[in-house]
């Protein structure tokens, strides 16, 4: 299959990388050749951003294990900066660029003196970059502001940023997450136009549809090593699926089962939810139930609309529609209703949304359930302490005292402590979104056998997790969320991690067929 | 899993002191005592008139009116947020106090509650716009201090407020001990108060989580609107309290009270330990701040160095404790 193959240009051979203790990557080789887009696929946490990081040079030469080929001459980047000057370019999935500035501005960002000394040739950068623009085939006017494009057009004023040094190797990682069927058309024209100008492409996506239209090669990591590399002529869609979720190493999921003839814990129906400030994906007419005892999970792509699900259950975002707790209607317009209401919520950013650095352990457990502790006003100060320790214990939370610094425990740690928090309140209806993101291999199988407890004593759980092995061994029920909607569901036991690829595919090629309808 | 619940239990080692030790240099307040202790000493052997009974009295004289602000400011920076406008408000809300006893004849007691009121006012409004319209408290109290200071200017018309009636040259004249009147019982009275409840209560518990993370306090139920506009009243109030016993202690509701104040303050409470981008700091610490930095100034003064570099003392001195107080954090709790 490799014979008429020619020589890379760009490659990786035996790379190896850990961090603290945990194996990312086990010996990847990887190659790219000129005029070839080559797709990088796998699931959350199979390696892909890890591999994407050594290649661009923000992991450092040093810092893993093999050897990285340039035009078959081996290179080493410091950083990313290094990798741009050799020639390797690396658009990333966010968003970056300079609102206040003009696009052509942006597009020479950190060159606009266009290497002739001191001052900015407006006039020059602007036919520069409409010169890029013109080669590419985007209309956008290099004198507007950033700040007016959408994020497709922002996204496209990153590709030509990279374009300008002339890369002969280019990495894209999820290219199209923020765009719509049209402009994923306008973005693959641009590609294909590089393409033809010789440059190696690596495009990293989860979405099968795009590798199936645009891709020549694919190769899939799973666990932090190839799973398979396919050329074009044998792409298949079944065959990403298989190969992405294969059997991967055997966990453990403690024993539970789905209870039968409980109450309901947390009903939704119709629930709308806005996006984030600026993202497309918010949710629309979900209907959701959970029984009191019932562990369900919500599984779908980073964008899909699973966290915002949860988000707008909690009320830390808009959301329309009708949510029932233990059959009781509530109305909940903020966070502080739905904690009124048994609801509550570990968020799955624990540095930005979760912990507060400037209290110590033991307040970063009591902080909103201080109700209880209080006599006249007052926290009681020893029966704060006694509680802090007790629910220390209870999660097995290591810190020196409920005085030390969250700062310095581990990721396992500060989870753990997060959960403390939420568990204090008693909730009836716990809503997880990525409940072991970041931890060790001991915290997560605590958290599996706390969420099973947790059931087991009657609290409805809602769980998003990005690892579908993970949602699938723990969860009694699998609700699958793409583009905002429920497009499947199913039982323990009816369907594995490639059902819900499966149908999450189904769904991405049914919005990218409407898309394409609608713009021919 | 409830197995490894040795949580806190650590055998008491030799290694115990150090680490009380550490932990006692770690309490922020704890250094900014140490610093202060030291210049106490400097000024008093170079000029033992320096702890006359004169001067300390002049020196606490002094921390009193500027102190009243800072508890305010402290609780404010802790709350997440800061204001530059407490030195305008001080003035306004005094000559606006004197105006309403004088020109318009009221009660003494209604002076003084109009006072507070402005000031309470003026605080509301930089909370809601901060809070609800978003705009950097930065900007916002920048410009309620151009504001207040051109409305002291349109409520005196430019000339001090005087005669003032005799209730109030009561308040400032009072010598309740050590020849120190009804402001620094005030000033004591609130200290206590302030840094009692952000120790011990919940109220002061939820000011630290919003002002270390508003999301995350917003998320476990915090209304955190709430407790950065209740901030920034406080702070407005205080100082037009502060203002107010100014005005009593000159006698007078003069246009230049307060002038200058807000940078005192902020300078102070900084060196006292108290953290500019919020969650960090006691009411202790800042009113400890604000003290040493007036000792320095007096003793300065007292051991005759000349004006101009007392200004750059403060200066040196101000980003020096900023400079060790992040040492301090980055060796003696990171590393505990």
């Amino acid at each position: 299959m490799s014979i008429t193959t020619p020589a890379p240009l760009f490659s990786a051979t035996a790379i190896a990388k850990n961090f603290g203790g945990v194996q990312a990557l086990r010996g990847v080789d990887f190659d790219v050749v000129a005029g070839e887009i080559h797709a990088l696929l796998g699931q959350n946490g199979a390696g892909k951003s890890t591999l994407v990081k050594i290649l661009n040079g923000v992991h450092p030469a040093g810092s893993y294990t093999g050897t990285i080929q340039l035009d078959g001459r081996p290179v080493s980047f410091a950083s990313p900066a290094d990798a741009r000057s050799n020639g390797v370019g690396y658009v990333p999935q966010e968003i970056e660029v300079l609102e206040q500035l003009s696009v052509a501005e942006n597009v020479f960002a950190g060159r606009t003196g266009l290497g002739t000394g001191m001052l900015v040739h407006q006039r020059k950068l602007e036919q520069r970059a409409g010169e890029i623009f013109a080669d590419l085939g985007i209309d956008i006017n290099p004198r507007a502001y950033v700040a007016s494009l959408t994020s497709a057009q922002r996204h496209l004023v990153m590709i030509a940023r990279a374009i300008v040094l002339k890369p002969r190797v280019l990495m894209l990682d999820e290219p199209t997450a923020s765009l719509s069927g049209t402009e994923v058309d306008a973005l693959f024209a641009v590609l294909r136009r590089l393409k033809a100008q010789g440059v190696a492409m690596i495009y990293i996506t989860h979405r099968l549809p795009e590798v199936l239209a645009i891709c020549d090669r694919a190769t899939v990591l799973r666990d932090g090593q190839v799973a398979v590399r396919i050329a074009r002529e044998d792409f298949d869609a079944e065959t990403f699926i298989f190969s992405m979720s294969g059997q991967r190493l055997q966990r453990l999921f403690p024993e539970h089962a789905a209870p039968v003839g409980r109450p309901t814990a947390l009903e939704v129906r119709h629930l709308t939810v806005a996006g984030h400030s600026g993202a497309v994906h918010g949710a629309r007419d979900i209907n959701l139930r959970v029984a009191a005892g019932e562990i369900v999970g919500l599984a779908g792509l980073l964008g899909s609309g699973r966290s915002e699900v949860l988000h707008g259950i909690y009320g830390r975002v808009p959301a329309d529609g009708e949510i029932r707790v233990a059959g009781q209607s509530v109305s909940i317009k903020s966070p502080r209703d739905a904690r009124a209401a048994g609801i509550a919520l570990l968020t799955e950013d624990r540095k930005r949304d979760g912990l507060l650095f400037n209290l110590p352990v033991g307040a970063n457990i009591t902080i909103g359930n201080l109700a209880p502790l209080l006599r006249h006003g007052m926290v009681r100060g020893g029966l704060e302490r006694s509680s802090i320790l007790t629910a220390m214990r209870a999660l097995n939370v290591k810190a020196s005292s409920p005085q030390a610094s969250v700062t310095h425990l581990s990721g396992g740690n500060q989870q753990k402590l997060l959960f403390a928090r939420v568990l204090m309140r008693a909730p009836k209806v716990l809503l997880l979104d990525e409940p072991t993101k970041g931890v060790d291999a001991a915290t997560r199988h605590e958290i599996y056998r706390l969420v099973v407890e947790l059931a087991e004593k009657g609290v409805g759980l809602l769980i998003v997790a990005s690892e579908l092995e993970e949602l699938i061994g723990l969860c009694d029920r699998c609700v699958v969320v793409a583009d905002g909607r429920i497009v499947d569901e199913f039982g323990r036991g009816e369907g594995g991690e490639d059902r819900v690829l499966r149908s999450v595919t189904a769904a991405q090629a049914e919005r990218h067929a409407i898309a394409s309808q609608a713009s021919a | 899993m409830n197995s490894a619940a040795e949580v806190s239990a650590s055998p008491r080692d030799a290694r115990s002191f150090r680490r009380r030790l550490i932990g006692l240099i770690a309490v922020g307040e704890v250094g900014v005592l140490a610093a202060m202790a030291l210049l106490i000493a400097f000024f008093w052997l170079l000029e033992p008139a320096f702890l006359s009974e004169r001067n300390i009295r002049a020196i606490l004289n002094v921390v009193s009116f500027v102190g009243i602000i800072a508890i305010g400011q402290t609780i404010l920076l802790v709350a997440g947020e800061f204001d530059l406008s407490v030195g305008s408000v001080a003035g306004l809300s005094a000559v606006v106090a004197a105006k309403l006893m004088t020109a318009a004849a009221l009660p003494v007691s209604v002076g003084i509650l109009g006072g507070i009121g402005v000031g309470a006012l003026i605080g509301l409004l930089n909370g809601l716009i901060v809070v609800r319209l978003g705009i950097p408290a930065f900007i916002q109290t920048l410009g309620m201090l151009f504001i207040g200071q051109g409305l002291i200017q349109v409520v005196t018309g430019g000339y001090p407020v005087y005669p003032l009636p005799e209730a109030i040259n009561t308040i400032g004249g009072t010598d309740l001990a050590f020849g120190l009147g009804w402001s620094f019982a005030f000033f004591i009275v609130v200290a206590l108060l302030a840094d009692f409840v952000l120790r011990r209560t919940v109220l002061g518990r939820n000011m630290y989580a919003t002002g270390g993370n508003k999301e995350v306090a917003h998320l476990v139920g915090i209304n955190t609107s709430a407790y950065k506009i209740g901030a920034f009243i406080t702070v407005g109030a205080l100082s037009a309290i502060a203002g107010m016993f100014v005005m009593a202690d000159l006698g007078s509701g003069g246009t230049s009270i307060g002038s200058g104040w807000e940078l005192t303050v902020i300078a102070g409470v900084v060196v006292g330990g108290v953290s500019l981008f919020g969650g960090a700091g006691t009411v202790a610490g800042g009113v400890v701040g604000i003290l040493m930095l007036k000792v320095v100034q007096s003793g300065l003064v007292v051991i005759g160095v000349n004006s101009n570099w007392q200004q750059i003392a403060v200066g040196v001195i101000m980003v020096m404790a900023v400079g060790l107080d992040i040492v301090r954090r980055r060796y003696f709790i990171a590393g505990a």
